[in-house]
């Protein structure tokens, strides 16, 4: 095709995500979407700068990276100390670990969807940009709104009455924790259990019904099949903090199971592109073309056999029944997947603070140096998170990879994107809700780009309508 | 002991002879500034944030190192004072890297809580972001050169009262640092024993334990004055 005769599109920066990303389309000369780039375009550089430092301040250095999943940073970096250290966490330490672990995704996934998702389900696509957010959802559904602005608060509240503070908390050591829970804070946090279980299931309704009145568009939406990557208990159950990786192909069948974390570089490799910081990690033995894998609620359900809570379980056979069984592949169908997962969070917590050991003493095993490099893997709210530490003989790092599950959705990211662009972007008479629904494509992986690369600054909306020679032909500013 | 009268802060005292201004203010609970002063070692004057106006004396003079003298009228809390000290706390955070957020001694900080006494809202001089080497070569501890502010507590500690005489003083200006024996990775000293007291006298999250994490960091700075007490009963 002639050069000259194609168009570009560019949303910058992508909304209502954590971080700032743009998104340009090519058009060819009928006006139809040809290609699509994902661009992230900050850089943080945290592999490199931690290099010198002691690995045993990991856990607090990491967890700066992102706001929204500090704790996920935090354990995936601790684990990865606990295997230089050659040691297990405490009983008592784990399950604290696990329950703030889990009130991290609840705070994540109520922020996810009710935040920044449902004003799209609740208020519309193509309603008013300057509404279309939590504000214009307080004003018109004030109930949903507090309800999910207290999920979050109840996730959060979690991190605070263990440690102390909601968001960059310490106390997450090598070994297991460095504060107990006291009965008054395991009583107190009980006690949201019954109002959090109603949210999430009102979550749950609005999304079913979006569903069932948007059938055509929700099984449209971006459904090129993938590899999944999560992390399964023993018997393939779902797991958000401790377990063994699970592959499976595009229909199903289980590639690797019960994989060491620790072995992911013989599965998992990474290639630079030039137009974005942000790397494309694929499945190793399918190679760049064809390995392209999803993390997250998506593929954590699409792998997991069963949910081990009793209410989340019963919406997982439905989940399952979506597609008779195979792997859901609907981008759409990652909110579904997301309170699925904040049910599981909620009845797992209420199972926790019922464990007679949470509120015990025992809450940290003591270690030192003692291998060369640590390998840290756990679940973030957005997808599988791998912390790899090398050191030199007295624990200063020499070494640092981070491998972060929005980095693993960025190839199938960048190809929804093209999907959705080609079904609802023609022509040069670019509106705003047809845009929104290629920015909403991103918003379905929650991907948390400041997690990734780096976030700085603010810009205001702008699409850009460029020809192949770079002169704006069309500008649209949402501000 | 002799007595003399003295001023301080518009307040008449009879104090002892021979004693610090310094040692005079915390006797009659007149709050000073200090961050190389530590109960028990010499006073050397190295952090500024001491200092006192002296009527008849045209500067500040440290009231760690300057004795009381007979009539003197001392004032510690002037509008002078507080923007000295609040120059100096900006360049202590201003020289090399302190970042709070991630420091082992987070809330449990000296230079935190100077930050705080100062009023210090932001830091007006630019960053000097040196490159400061870690040393984690000792089995137990690590130096830190990047939260270190040079009160040399550590160097009189080991020196005055272990009397080891690891830690010592190399270069001037920006360039000083604390070093081990002949500027020696501090795993390979030949001096060190291993004590700990250098631990308990830094003020801030440069030298610490290897075995605790943010949050867990516990310094006991008076158990230098307490050590040197108990030898004098033994004797």
């Amino acid at each position: 095709m002639d050069n000259s005769t194609k168009r570009k599109i560019v949303i910058s920066p992508v909304t209502r995500i954590e971080g700032h990303a743009k998104i340009t389309l090519q058009l060819d000369e009928n006006g139809n979407v040809d290609d699509a780039f994902f661009h992230v375009n900050e850089f943080r550089g945290f592999e490199k700068f931690c290099e010198g430092r002691m690995y045993t301040e990991m856990p607090i250095i990491t967890p700066r990276i992102c706001g929204i999943c500090p704790i996920s940073h935090s354990i995936a970096s601790v684990k990865a100390c606990e295997m230089i250290q050659g040691i297990t966490p405490t009983h008592t330490g784990n399950q604290l670990r696990r329950l703030i672990q889990i009130g991290q995704a609840l705070s994540s996934h109520a922020l996810s969807f009710f935040h920044l998702s449902s004003p799209d389900f609740l208020l519309g696509y193509d309603s008013d940009p300057s509404t279309r957010n939590i504000l214009g959802l307080a004003d018109k559904y004030p109930d949903i709104a507090l309800r999910g602005i207290r999920l979050r608060k109840f996730g959060q509240e979690i991190s605070e009455r263990i440690t102390g503070k909601k968001i960059h908390i310490a106390g997450i050591a090598p070994g297991g924790m460095a504060f107990p829970l006291t009965e008054h804070n395991r009583k107190a946090m009980l006690g949201w259990i019954h109002e959090a279980i109603e949210t999430v299931e009102i979550g749950l309704g609005i999304i079913k019904q979006f569903h069932k009145e948007n059938e055509a568009m929700v099984n449209s939406f971006a459904t090129s099949p993938t590899l999944y990557l999560g992390t399964v208990g023993p018997e393939g159950e779902l797991e958000l903090y401790d377990g063994k990786l699970r592959f499976i192909d595009t229909d199903g069948s289980i590639l690797q199971d019960q994989l060491d974390p620790a072995r992911y570089l013989e599965f998992i490799a990474e290639r630079s592109v030039s137009w974005s910081y942000l790397k494309y990690p694929y499945y190793k033995p399918y190679g760049f073309d064809k390995g392209f894998y999803r993390v997250g609620p998506l593929a954590r359900l699409n792998v997991a056999t069963k949910v081990k809570t009793k209410r989340a379980q019963k919406e997982f056979e439905h989940f399952k029944k979506l597609n008779n069984g195979n792997p859901v592949h609907g981008t759409f169908y990652f909110h579904y997947a997301r309170l699925i997962e904040a049910l599981y969070c909620v009845e797992e917590a209420e199972r926790l603070l019922h464990d007679p050991e949470i509120t015990s003493e025992n809450i940290q095993a003591h270690g030192r140096w003692n291998y060369a490099e640590g390998i840290g893997c756990t679940e973030a709210p957005r997808g599988t998170l791998f912390h790899h530490y090398k050191t030199d003989d007295t624990g200063k790092l020499t070494n640092v990879n981070l491998l972060i599950a929005t980095g693993q959705n960025n190839p199938s990211m960048n190809r929804s994107v093209l999907e959705v662009a080609k079904q609802y972007v023609k022509g040069n008479d670019i509106q705003e809700g047809m845009l929104n629904r290629v920015e909403s494509t991103i918003r379905c992986y929650d991907p948390c780009l400041s997690c990734s690369t780096h976030a700085v600054g603010v810009m205001p909306m702008i699409v850009e309508v460029k020809d192949i020679a770079g002169n704006v032909v069309k500008r649209i500013e949402r501000n | 002991m002799p007595k003399i009268s003295v001023t301080i802060d518009d307040k008449k005292l009879d104090v002892d002879v021979g004693k610090t201004i310094l040692e005079i203010c915390k006797e009659s609970g007149i709050e000073i500034l200090t961050m190389c002063h530590l109960k028990g070692l010499t006073d050397v004057g190295a952090c500024r944030l001491c200092l006192v106006e002296i009527e008849g004396i045209n500067k500040l003079l440290s009231a760690c190192t300057t004795k009381i003298a007979a009539n003197m009228i001392i004032r510690t809390k002037t509008e002078k004072i507080k923007r000295y000290q609040r120059i100096t706390s900006e360049l202590f955070f201003a020289e090399r890297n302190h970042v709070c957020s991630v420091c082992v001694a987070n809330g449990k900080c000296d230079l935190q809580k100077l930050g705080y006494k100062t009023e210090m809202d932001h830091i007006r001089y630019p960053y000097l972001f040196p490159e400061c080497n870690v040393d984690t070569s000792h089995p137990w501890y690590v130096l830190d050169h990047n939260r270190c502010i040079m009160c040399t507590r550590c160097v009189r500690a080991c020196g005055e009262v272990e009397g080891a005489h690891n830690w010592n003083v190399m270069n001037r200006g920006y360039q000083v640092r604390v070093i081990s024996d002949f500027d020696t990775p501090w795993g390979e000293s030949v001096t060190c024993t291993s004590c700990g007291k250098c631990v308990h006298a830094c003020p801030t999250g440069a030298i610490w334990p290897k075995a605790i994490v943010q949050g867990q960091l516990e310094k006991k700075p008076e158990i230098i004055a307490e050590l040197i007490e108990k030898r004098k009963m033994n004797l």
